[in-house]
Parts: C-alpha cells; sequence; structure tokens
C-alpha cells in the first residue's frame, strides 16, 4: 500500500479518534460525578449537530454569509443550546434517578436516547431524511509528497484537541474543576464544604454535553452529512470507548477513543474486499479486552466494604 | 411443638375472591375481543381510556386486592380460566389472518422476554442483546428449513441450541464484568450482530432471507384450515404452536423460580458475596441463566422466522433489543404477568392506534422512562415466591 | 487436643497497608472465642480472608485437619464454616424463609433437572426445610416464626440481625463467625441473643464459635477465651480476666501513657 493511501487513512482514523474522545470524555465526566451513564450521549451529539444546522439556517436567512462567522456561532450556538439540554436531562431524569439502582438509569437514558432521536425524526422538518451540512471550512489541501492533507481536517483536529485541552484544563486547574473532582470523589463530604452539589452536576452535565455538540458540529462540518440516526452508532461507539480506557478518567477517555478509532481503521485496512467488516472486528476486539481487562484498560479504583 | 404445615390439596374454600377473579377474566377477554375489533381509531382510544378508569375503579374499591387473592389461592382455576380465554379469542377472530397474526407475534415476543427475564429479572445477567439471539433463531430456521431436511418441528429446539451456542462466545466477558462494563459487552455484541448479517451475503445480505414454513407431520402451516364447513386462517396453526410454546415457557420459568435454582439465582443478583459464603457459585448461575434464556428467546425467534417467512438484518437491530428490554421493565423485573401484560401492550397497541404506528418507539421510551421515575417495580410487580402455591404452613 | 482451627502466620497486605501480620491462632472443638481489638486492627479481615473473601498474603490455615489456605468461599461454606457480617448482608426483597434457605445451600438438592422436573421430591425438601427453619428462627424471635413469608426488608435491624444468624445456623456448621452480632442492640437484646446462640449450641452439639465484639460485657459472659488484636498481630491472648489487665491491651485501645 502507497503512503498517500496509508496517509489518508491515518487522517480519517484521526479525525474520528478524536470526534470519539470528545463523546468519549463526556461520558466518563458524568460518570465520575455521578456514578452514572448517561446513554443518551450520542443522541445529545445528534441534537448538536441539528441545532448547528438549524442555526446555519438561521444565520443565512438573516443574511450573515461569512464562513467564519458562521462556524464560530454555529458552534457556540450549538454548544449553547445543547449544555443547557444537557442540564435539563440531569435535572429531571438523572438526579431523581440517582439513589435507584444503577440499571434503572441505564436504561432510562437509553430510552432518553430513543426519545431524542425519534423527536428528532418526527419533529424536524423533513427530518427522517438526512440533511446536507453546509461546507464552511476551506476547501484547500496541502500537499505533503504524494499525500493532499485537507486543511478542514487539519482545523478539526486542532479544534477537538484545543477542546479536549480545554476541558482538562477545567477540571485539573479551575476551582470549578476542584469542585468537580470533590463531588466525583466523595459527593457527601463534598456537601459538608460547602460546595452546591445539584450545582455542579447540572454544570458538569453542561460542560460534557457541549463537548458531544462540538462533536456533533465536527461531524457535520466533516462529512457534510447529518441525519437523525447519527448519534446511535456514536453513542455505542463513545461509551465502548470510554469503558475501554476505564471509566472515570479522561486520560482513558482519550485513550478509548482512538483506540476504536485505530481498531476501525485497522479493520478496514486489512480487509479492504470487505471494510464493512470494521466494525465487527472492531466491537470483537472490544469484548476481548472486556473479557481480559473487566475494568477497562484503565481500571477503575473501586472497593466493596465487606 | 408446632403442627405439620397443611399440604396437598388444601386450599381455601372457593368465596368471592374467586367470583372477583374469574369474573375479572371474563372482562378481560370480552376487553380483547372488542378491543381487536374495532376498527375506529376513536373507539380503540376510548377503550384504552375504560380501562385505565376501571382499573383504578377497581383499586378504589379493593377489587383488585381480592383479584390477587383469587389468583393467590386458586392458581390452578384461574390458569385455565385464561387458557380458556386465550381459546376462546381464537375462535372469534379464527378467520381474520390479521388479528392472529398479531396475537401470535405477541405470545412469541412474551416467549422470548420469559427468557429475558430469567437472565435480567432473576439472575441479574444484563443482556442488550436479546433481538440478536432472536434473530440467530430466525436465521437457523431460514437456513435449516432451506437448506436441509431436518424437520421443521426439530428445527424450533435446534434454534435455541444456536442461540445458546452464539451467547456462549460471550460467556467469559459476560461474567468477569459487573454493571456497566457487563452492559458494554452485550451491547457491542448487538451491533456486532446487525452489522455481521448485513456484509455478509452468505446469509442474504441486507435483502435478508426467506424462512419456510413450519409443518407438522406433512400438515403445512401455511394453508388455511378447512374441514367440511368449518375455516380457519392458516395463522390459526402458528397461534396454536405459539400457544403451547408459551405454555412450556411459562411453566419453565415459574418451575425454575419456584425452587431452590430460582433461589440462588436472586441470591446472585441480590448480593454476589454473601451467596457465595454460603456455597452459592454465581458464574454457575449466571451461565445457566444466560443460556436458558437464549435458548427461549431462539426457540421463539425460529417460530417468528417461520410464519413471517421473510427475514431480514433491520429486524434485529440494537433497538429492537432494547424493545425487548422495555418489555420486561414496563412489566417488572422478575414478574411473569408483568412481561404478558406488557407484551400485548407494546404489540398491539401500535397495531391498533395506526396513527401512533409511527410514535411507536418515541412512547414507549417515553412509557419506560416514566415508570423507571414513577413506578419503577413495574406494572405488575413480582410477587412473593411460593414454592408450592397449594402449600400453606401455619 | 489438637485444635479445630489452626491458623498459622497468616499475613494479609493491601498495598503498603498490612492488615494482618503474621496471626497465629487456634481455636478448640467446642469453644466459644472473642476477638477483640481496636477499630482496625484486622479482626474482620481475618475472618475475610479465612472466609475466602480475600487471598492469603501469607500464612496458611487448617480446619478440622483439613488445609483451608486460599480456598474460595464456597469451599470454606461446606468445610462447614459460616458467618454474618458486619454490615448486615441480606437480601431484602426475599422472605425469611428465602433468607434462611440461602444459609443452606449445601443441604439442598442444586440439580437444574431436579428443581424443575422432580416436583414431589422438591416439595419434601422445601416443607422440611421449612419445619427446621421456622424451629430455628422461633429460638430467637417467636414472632418472626409467624411471618416466614414476610419480605426481609419489612423488619427492623434487631430482626434482621437475628434472621442473618439463622442462616449461618441452618446448615450446621462446625465453626460459626459471628461479626459484631450486638451493634444496634441494647443490653438486654444483646442478652437474649447471646442465651439463644448458647441454646442453640447445646441442641446442635460441637458448635464452636469465634466472636468479634466490642461489648466486653457479652465478650466476658460468653466467650471461653480470647485473643486480642492490635495492627494485624495478636498481642494477647488468655481468658477476658487476663486480657483485660493486660498492660499492653490497655494501650491499645486507650494509647500509653
Amino acid at each position: 500500500m502507497d503512503l498517500s493511501l496509508l496517509s489518508q487513512y491515518v487522517v480519517n482514523g484521526m479525525m474520528l479518534g478524536m470526534m470519539y474522545a470528545l463523546v468519549a470524555v463526556g461520558f466518563t465526566l458524568f460518570f465520575g460525578v455521578l456514578d452514572v451513564i448517561k446513554f443518551s450521549h450520542g443522541d445529545v451529539l445528534m441534537v448538536g449537530a441539528f441545532a448547528g444546522y438549524t442555526t446555519y439556517l438561521g444565520l443565512e436567512a438573516a443574511g450573515i454569509h461569512n464562513p467564519v462567522v458562521q462556524v464560530v456561532l454555529l458552534v457556540v450556538a450549538s454548544a449553547a443550546f445543547v449544555a443547557a439540554l444537557g442540564a435539563v436531562i440531569a435535572k429531571y431524569l438523572v438526579l431523581p434517578l440517582s439513589n435507584a439502582p444503577a440499571l434503572n438509569i441505564l436504561l432510562a437514558t437509553l430510552m432518553l436516547g430513543t426519545v431524542l432521536r425519534e423527536s428528532v425524526r418526527l419533529f424536524f422538518p423533513d427530518g427522517s431524511n438526512p440533511k446536507r451540512f453546509p461546507r464552511l471550512l476551506p476547501d484547500t489541501v496541502i500537499p505533503i509528497g504524494n499525500f493532499d492533507l485537507r486543511v478542514d481536517s487539519l482545523m478539526l483536529l486542532i479544534t477537538g484537541l484545543l477542546v479536549i485541552i480545554a476541558i482538562n484544563t477545567i477540571i485539573n486547574r479551575t476551582k470549578l474543576g476542584l469542585a468537580i473532582r470533590a463531588v466525583a470523589q466523595d459527593a457527601e463530604t463534598a456537601r459538608t464544604m460547602g460546595i452546591n452539589f445539584t450545582l455542579i452536576v447540572l454544570v458538569t452535565f453542561a460542560l460534557g454535553s457541549s463537548a458531544a455538540a462540538i462533536a456533533g458540529v465536527m461531524n457535520g462540518l466533516y462529512y457534510n452529512e447529518i441525519n437523525f440516526g447519527m448519534g446511535l452508532l456514536l453513542g455505542v461507539i463513545g461509551f465502548a470507548s470510554a469503558i475501554v480506557g476505564g471509566l472515570g478518567n479522561i486520560y482513558g477517555a482519550i485513550l478509548g477513543g482512538f483506540l476504536f478509532a485505530t481498531l476501525q481503521t485497522v479493520g478496514a485496512v486489512a480487509m479492504p474486499f470487505a471494510s464493512a467488516y470494521k466494525d465487527v472486528f472492531a466491537f470483537a476486539v472490544i469484548i476481548a479486552i472486556m473479557a481480559w481487562r473487566p475494568t477497562g484498560l484503565i481500571p477503575e479504583k473501586t472497593s466493596e466494604r465487606v | 411443638m408446632s403442627t405439620k404445615p397443611e399440604s396437598g390439596a388444601a386450599t381455601r374454600a372457593p368465596g368471592p375472591a374467586l367470583l372477583v377473579g374469574l369474573g375479572a377474566v371474563v372482562l378481560l377477554t370480552c376487553y380483547i375481543v372488542a378491543f381487536l375489533m374495532s376498527e375506529d381509531e376513536s373507539v380503540v382510544a376510548g377503550l384504552i381510556v375504560a380501562a385505565g378508569v376501571a382499573v383504578l375503579g377497581a383499586y378504589v374499591l379493593g377489587l383488585l386486592q381480592q383479584l390477587r387473592a383469587a389468583y393467590r389461592d386458586h392458581e390452578r382455576l384461574m390458569h385455565a380460566a385464561i387458557l380458556l380465554g386465550i381459546l376462546v379469542v381464537a375462535w372469534v377472530f379464527r378467520e381474520d389472518h390479521f388479528t392472529l397474526l398479531m396475537l401470535t407475534t405477541a405470545m412469541l415476543y412474551m416467549t422470548a422476554c420469559l427468557g429475558l427475564n430469567i437472565q435480567l429479572g432473576y439472575t441479574g445477567v444484563l443482556n442488550f442483546a436479546g433481538a440478536s439471539f432472536f434473530g440467530v433463531g430466525c436465521y437457523t430456521a431460514a437456513v435449516l428449513g432451506s437448506e436441509t431436511a431436518i424437520p421443521p418441528l426439530l428445527i424450533l429446539p435446534i434454534g435455541g441450541v444456536m442461540a445458546a451456542l452464539v451467547g456462549s462466545i460471550l460467556v467469559i466477558p459476560v461474567l468477569r464484568t459487573r454493571g456497566h462494563y457487563a452492559a458494554v459487552v452485550t451491547i457491542a455484541f448487538a451491533v456486532l450482530f446487525r452489522t455481521f448479517l448485513q456484509v455478509n451475503d452468505a446469509l442474504g445480505g441486507p435483502q435478508g432471507l426467506s424462512v419456510p414454513q413450519m409443518s407438522l407431520f406433512g400438515w403445512g402451516f401455511n394453508s388455511n384450515i378447512e374441514v367440511g364447513d368449518f375455516y380457519a386462517s392458516f395463522y390459526m396453526n402458528y397461534y396454536l404452536l405459539a400457544l403451547l410454546l408459551l405454555i412450556g415457557a411459562f411453566a419453565l420459568t415459574r418451575r425454575v423460580e419456584r425452587s431452590w435454582v430460582g433461589l440462588s439465582m436472586d441470591a446472585t443478583r441480590i448480593d454476589e458475596l454473601a451467596a457465595s459464603c454460603f456455597g452459592i457459585t454465581p458464574s454457575r448461575w449466571k451461565i445457566t441463566a444466560f443460556m436458558l434464556g437464549n435458548f427461549m428467546i431462539g426457540v421463539a425467534g425460529a417460530l417468528l422466522g417461520m410464519m413471517i417467512s421473510f427475514i431480514a438484518p433491520a429486524n434485529f437491530t440494537f433497538a429492537d433489543s432494547l424493545i425487548f428490554l422495555s418489555i420486561v421493565l414496563l412489566g417488572g423485573m422478575g414478574s411473569v404477568w408483568g412481561i404478558a401484560l406488557a407484551s400485548v401492550i407494546v404489540v398491539l397497541l401500535p397495531e391498533k392506534l395506526q396513527m401512533i404506528q409511527e410514535y411507536r418507539f418515541l412512547l414507549f421510551s417515553a412509557l419506560v422512562i416514566l415508570v423507571l421515575l414513577f413506578r419503577p417495580n413495574g406494572l405488575l410487580p413480582r410477587g412473593r415466591r411460593a414454592y408450592f402455591p397449594d402449600w400453606r404452613p401455619r | 487436643m489438637t485444635a479445630l482451627l489452626d491458623c498459622k502466620q497468616m499475613t494479609r497486605r493491601f498495598g503498603g497497608l498490612v492488615a494482618l501480620d503474621g496471626l497465629d491462632l487456634q481455636v478448640h472443638g467446642g469453644d466459644i472465642l472473642g476477638l477483640i481489638g481496636p477499630n482496625g486492627s484486622g479482626k474482620t479481615t481475618f475472618f475475610n480472608v479465612l472466609t475466602g473473601i480475600y487471598g492469603y498474603s501469607g500464612g496458611t490455615a487448617a480446619f478440622d485437619g483439613q488445609e483451608i489456605t486460599n480456598l474460595s468461599p464456597q469451599a470454606v461454606y461446606r468445610a462447614g464454616i459460616a458467618r454474618t457480617f458486619q454490615r448486615s448482608r441480606l437480601c431484602l426483597p426475599l422472605s425469611i424463609f428465602d433468607n434462611v434457605m440461602i444459609g443452606n445451600h449445601k443441604r439442598l438438592d442444586q440439580g437444574l433437572w431436579n428443581n424443575i422436573f422432580a416436583r414431589k421430591r422438591l416439595r419434601q425438601e422445601v416443607e422440611s426445610g421449612f419445619d427446621e427453619a421456622r424451629e430455628l428462627v422461633r429460638i430467637f424471635e417467636p414472632r418472626l416464626a409467624d411471618q416466614m413469608f414476610e419480605p426481609v426488608a419489612n423488619f427492623p435491624m434487631i430482626d434482621r440481625r437475628r434472621i442473618e444468624i439463622c442462616r449461618a445456623l441452618i446448615s450446621h456448621p462446625r465453626l460459626l463467625l459471628l461479626d459484631e452480632p450486638s451493634a444496634g442492640m441494647t443490653h438486654e437484646e444483646t442478652r437474649e441473643l447471646m442465651d439463644d446462640i448458647l441454646q442453640v449450641r447445646e441442641r446442635i452439639g460441637g458448635l464452636t464459635i469465634i466472636i468479634i465484639e466490642h461489648e466486653m460485657g457479652v465478650i466476658e459472659r460468653v466467650t471461653d477465651h480470647c485473643v486480642v488484636l492490635n495492627f494485624g498481630q495478636k498481642i494477647a491472648e488468655g481468658s477476658y480476666r487476663e486480657v483485660s489487665s493486660d498492660r499492653h491491651v490497655q494501650e491499645a485501645y486507650l494509647g500509653a501513657e
């Protein structure tokens, strides 16, 4: 296989990895703070993509055509809208169920994902058909030897990286992040220390959800297409990535995201005759990893009082 | 010293509770017949509201208590009455293809969900790939029916065995993982399985496969029943066979629950560590539940495949597995009658309310969320373990 | 006389923490041994290692001549050792009868086929199991014996502790490990509980007990022999009177001068 084709695969893989990582980071944040798997996360991503699309339509109608402005406003509007959505979900679904068995929350959020998906399909104008997401990023390429690096790939990769770094910084370097980590470690004590538990939970969910929204918009900008079902598979992959990497650990989530993308890419490369099998391959490896390391590659530190 | 507990046929004498119980069965049968007969959506909607009002009224009047007592004290009789009701409904709709098809589908879903219930409701094994194992049963029926001369009746248990075998691939990760990690395993499998079917041309690819009919001793199930003046839809064949399967699954589930095996399964689900300290081996019961449950799901799938005679990967997605799970949750984990009720609601309601066909997934997901928030034990929560219904020690 | 339970140099480490540090402990058949020591001294860890919940980092244990080092919890139970837990671990949605029968696992037929098809035999097991369970529960609290089918969740903590002890006793174990059985009880209730345990011991015959307790009154009244732990090591052994006047023991509980 020649170098340019390989490079193409690598860049695609990195894009995928970045998107998966963004989703996985959200999962891991929610889990860390509330011991909860918010399974609707993938579909929240989809809502973000649609929110971005709607913003774009609105901007076009309002006569704003500058692509840079559009992209920025798109991302901001989408992230803000979805952050609010995430907070609402946390307040009305997740928090009330926080004392129920973990299975209930998992299932409730799974169902919520379906509600979101079906709502978009049924209520968004012509929702069941894919939408053409605008080409807002520059079309140019940077030739590197035989290989053409798409500028938009580069921009998206850098953006994704920045978002992950931003989240990491917030979590590890700010007072808010300290509060989030405190709640994640020991909610009871955090409360007695004066931390507003509910507020922190809502903020965390808003934060994680906006990361997903950005991933959704990225997805739209890269593939130029969005549809109501895009969130389901992405959500499953993001979840699997967070788990494989080790729940509760941001680095694990990033690791898991890129690992999954690598598996898919390797699968596609190794079986060019049946690249559709790449997903089968990737998920099979995930199952095998779970059999080998039942609490993820970077294991969760839990202990049970006997 | 206490007296020896009453045993054997020492049941309570039939009283007003039994009358309430039998009356309820009769009422329910009539209701179902009316419900299935109505063509007009507003009539259907009206019937649903009426049902809600009736249940509320029964609750307020204390009749629900009587009903529970009737079932508890006269289980065999109540079962006989219910069976009679089911046969009456079959008779009324004997010429109606569509209704029989619907009812049979509901019964097969019920059977599959009883299998899922043994896994999740009793033993606590998370299975997000129920539709996949159902699909294994269907595809087994397709392949064996078309390519071999194996008698179709035998294909049913083989479908179950195939589902159990495929499930055994997942045994190690299922055993080693807990909670969310365990969820990933079967979710990954559900996605993997659908994709595998879709890209695999040997199994028909995205177009799917056709499934030959069920036949018994040369009697092909896909031909209508015409004996003299009597005529019945060919779906009646499937209806009766599905009923037999359901009765078998029901009896099996009951006996498992009402035994030391069921107790060990419950202990495994509730507290593995304490159970281990008393000799229970959680892995043994998880494997048993997983295999047995998948077997039941596979058998149900095989018969459904034969009945609808055409299957495709789009029938066996992760979303379909979630439907199975919703039935178990909606009805009540570990509750056989809850699952029966939920299966009927999930299958019959969208068909009857054509206007909600489109909104099917949305409505059910919303309903399950509401149940989880406000009635987490389900519509008909599981009752206490009654090892032998006519055993009343005091 | 050879000891029924013979633990030699039992060690358990959790990373850098040494919870059990070369513990030597022997119990003779029929004795009641009190295991005391300040919080965190390794008493419950000892139970957990002995019953196979934690592995051994070192040392051995033999029960009735049979090596039980590193056996699974199931195997330890089958050998005849049963226990209660510091934090009550009953199956709350299940009935009293169900919970007690969980303890009877090794005396019941667990074969799938038999449970589904040999119903007559199952019925006999259920009925005789019920009689036994009810009689056992009646010893501890007659009121409970009339509510054998009520879910355990409906009962207060004290009744739950009693039920948990019945669960441990139903299989006629040779060795019973009690982990702070009197926690949350009044003096009167504790006294009653101990009397009931002793009564059962009479009936079963040959029951050996190790009891972890913080209530010294119980230890004094009930035990033949005491072992005091601190930092995972045995610091004193003897009768209650002997160990309670031991200087090291007093220091361990109260701190040095």
